[in-house]
């Protein structure tokens, strides 16, 4: 019993090494992503608009990799690459950057500042929401630590911030959807633009210094149904 | 009087030999008989399962979703787009909608379409590749007939296309088949003796990126898969004969054609849109007949293809100096310091088409863009090239890819910044 318990520990602390090759390996192919991404996925430190796909949930990387290719994102460099990917390669590429250690720093946004009080607007917002106007707080489906929820909801942490305002810009004009009813089309629409860019930034100042993953699947329940969302409290 | 008199002198004969002219090339084209719509015969065209497969196949063959479905779009519903010299043309729907697509259509009124150009539309734009098509034997039309014919019904109607004057007007295309076309003799012989040219001028219809063209933009008489710049879509293609795919056995030929990749490079650009959506289909058989076709058509003179050079030198200050530095640490991990590549992962450079072209844009749009090959059946993890638009400047862009082809593809390159500047922008379509 012993033996073959001490043999399932052996295994299993055999597993991430060997996966760790199989990556490294299956990593080469993807230079053309490395080149805004970062090789490991940990972003390019000075390119204030990629963001970083380390660590993020399968499920949402395949998402989007699906949109650029569909059209349901908008991105003419996104579209150069994936379009004569098929689904089981792009969903290799999504796996692959789901294990890969998410960044721990935060964005390279050394000029961007907050007053006292636009800062405080915006933390408000990222942890309560605008319940007023309907907006719900970004850490009600983004996690309390904001580093997301498996399968499909993404960290908030350390993004740049021209691409979160790009972001809902792209939100609000429809020019990135969602799976309908498209959560962030309407959250987008329901936030002033200068809350928008606070937000922004806000959140790149946020860093994910210990790693922290996303949380597992069913761990907290999201407040909206949202397509991406099949577990949210409302799609029940 | 007597003016008027002189006048018509001159004018009559002048009128005469200009009808005569006329005639002559309107019977050239066919006559009025590629006009008339056939009456459906009421000729019923099976569509068991094995017709609808084959009918599958085909379609894959020929690549017609391609053109017929806007990217992530409803296949087969049409409205794609093509920029050509004469204005933006779109792509008809065919599915089996009776009123938008072909559903109302006999199969005589198909085969009619397919082999002539025209439909109950009128004459279709060359863009749709009927002089290809024209050679495709019965069987194959009518299995091509019952698989679209078995397609969902979809009620899209493509944009309306916008062409300036006077190619808008469906008249200028009867002239234009006066003066370009030529009616094919449909010709199941041929496809007996050799299925590898039936594939290739058929349903593959390679030569519609392969040939040289016209200014006009037709086909050119002496350019038959001659190679030259596709309209449109800011890349080269390549000759496609003897002295060409020298390098490739028949054997390695036939695999790139399905896996999109080989020992020789990958395709990129439109031609990996091909593998992808078309060519990994092939069956064994017939990709090994189309490479022993290619690999057996003579290469032709290369053809003074004006419109895709640059201006002729002396350039002002081409960039060369620092060609080499930038190759060794942007480009030699990959495609190895003299240019080898490495077998099954990176494309080697000697004697690749990018280097050799007489067209610099391959090249060009290859260091801004890179690109993933790709994924297909047989390649089912394809390896990338980064772009290099966002770490090198166009002059730096200019002397690696002239050093790349000085060194690798023997090709006098002067390539400036400017040059590079101007085939700047990621062309989807």
């Amino acid at each position: 019993m012993l033996r073959r318990l001490s043999l399932l520990v052996l295994l299993f602390a055999l597993a991430p090494i060997v996966s760790a090759d199989d990556t490294t390996d299956f990593g080469v192919r993807l230079a053309a992503c490395a080149a805004c991404h970062g090789k490991h996925g940990e972003g390019v430190q000075g390119a204030e608009y990629y963001p970083h796909l380390a660590g993020k949930p399968a499920g949402y990387l395949f998402e989007q990799l699906k949109g650029f290719r569909e059209g349901r994102r908008v991105s003419t460099q996104m579209a150069w690459y994936v379009r004569f990917a098929d689904d089981a390669f792009l969903q290799r590429i999504a796996d692959w950057y789901a294990t890969l250690p998410p960044r721990t720093r935060g964005a390279d946004t050394g000029a961007a500042q907050l007053t006292e009080e636009r800062r405080s607007v915006a933390k408000n917002l990222v942890e309560h929401g605008d319940p007023a106007h309907d907006v719900p707080a970004c850490s009600a489906c983004h996690g309390a630590n904001l580093a997301g929820l498996e399968p499909g909801v993404p960290a908030l942490l350390g993004l740049p911030v021209d691409y979160v305002i790009a972001q809902f810009g792209a939100w609000r004009e429809g020019v990135r959807n969602g799976a309908p009813p498209d959560c962030m089309h309407d959250v987008a629409g329901k936030i002033p633009a200068d809350d928008i860019r606070a937000i922004a930034v806000y959140l790149s100042q946020q860093s994910n210094s210990d790693g922290v993953r996303p949380s597992p699947a069913g761990s907290f329940v999201p407040p909206q149904a949202c397509g991406s969302l099949p577990h949210a409290e409302g799609a029940k | 009087m007597r003016a008027l008199r002189v006048a018509s002198l001159i004018a009559v004969p002048f009128l005469l030999a200009a009808l005569a002219v006329g005639f002559f090339l309107f019977e050239r084209q066919g006559g009025l008989a590629p006009y008339r719509i056939p009456e459906d015969s009421g000729r019923v065209v099976t569509s068991d399962a094995a017709t609808l497969a084959r009918g599958e196949y085909l379609a894959r063959i020929g690549d017609c979703a391609a053109c017929h479905t806007t990217p992530g779009g409803t296949p087969w519903a049409g409205g794609r787009g093509f920029a050509t010299g004469y204005g933006m043309i779109y792509s008809s729907n065919l599915s089996s909608d009776r009123e938008h697509g072909i559903g109302a259509w006999s199969v005589d009124e198909f085969a009619h379409a397919m082999r002539h150009g025209v439909s109950r539309r009128g004459p279709l734009y060359p863009v749709f590749p009927y002089e290809h098509f024209a050679t495709l034997d019965d069987a194959d039309i009518d299995a091509l007939y019952a698989y679209l014919r078995n397609l969902p019904a979809n009620a899209s109607v493509p944009p309306a296309n916008r062409l300036d004057f006077p190619a808008s007007s469906r008249s200028a295309l009867v002239l234009w088949r006066m003066l370009h076309y030529r009616p094919q003799a449909q010709s199941p012989a041929a496809a007996r003796e050799d299925r590898g040219r039936y594939l290739v001028d058929g349903l593959g219809h390679c030569a519609m990126c392969h040939s040289a063209r016209e200014a006009s933009g037709a086909l050119a008489e002496d350019g038959y898969l001659a190679g030259g710049r596709i309209p449109g879509s800011g890349w080269y293609a390549p000759p496609l004969d003897a002295k060409q795919l020298q390098r490739y056995s028949v054997g390695q030929l036939a695999g790139y054609l399905r896996a999109g990749a080989g020992d020789h490079g990958a395709a990129y650009g439109p031609m990996a849109e091909v593998a992808y959506r078309s060519l990994q289909f092939l069956g064994e058989d017939d990709a090994v007949a189309m490479a022993r076709y290619l690999k057996s058509v003579p290469a032709r003179p290369t053809r003074r293809t004006e419109f895709i050079l640059l201006p002729e030198p002396p350039r002002q200050q081409a960039a060369v100096g620092n060609g080499a530095e930038i190759y060794r640490h942007a480009c030699a991990d990959c495609h190895g310091k003299d240019g080898e590549g490495k077998a099954g992962q990176y494309p080697a450079l000697r004697d690749a088409v990018a280097a050799t072209a007489p067209d610099p844009i391959n090249a060009v749009r290859m260091v801004l863009y890179g690109g993933f090959a790709a994924a297909t059946a047989h390649n089912p993890q394809p390896y990338s090239m980064p772009p290099f638009v966002q770490q090198l400047n166009p002059a730096e862009i200019a002397a690696v890819t002239n050093y790349v082809r000085e060194t690798f593809g023997a090709r006098r390159s002067q390539l400036t910044a400017a040059d590079v500047e101007a085939m700047h922008g990621i062309v989807l379509d």
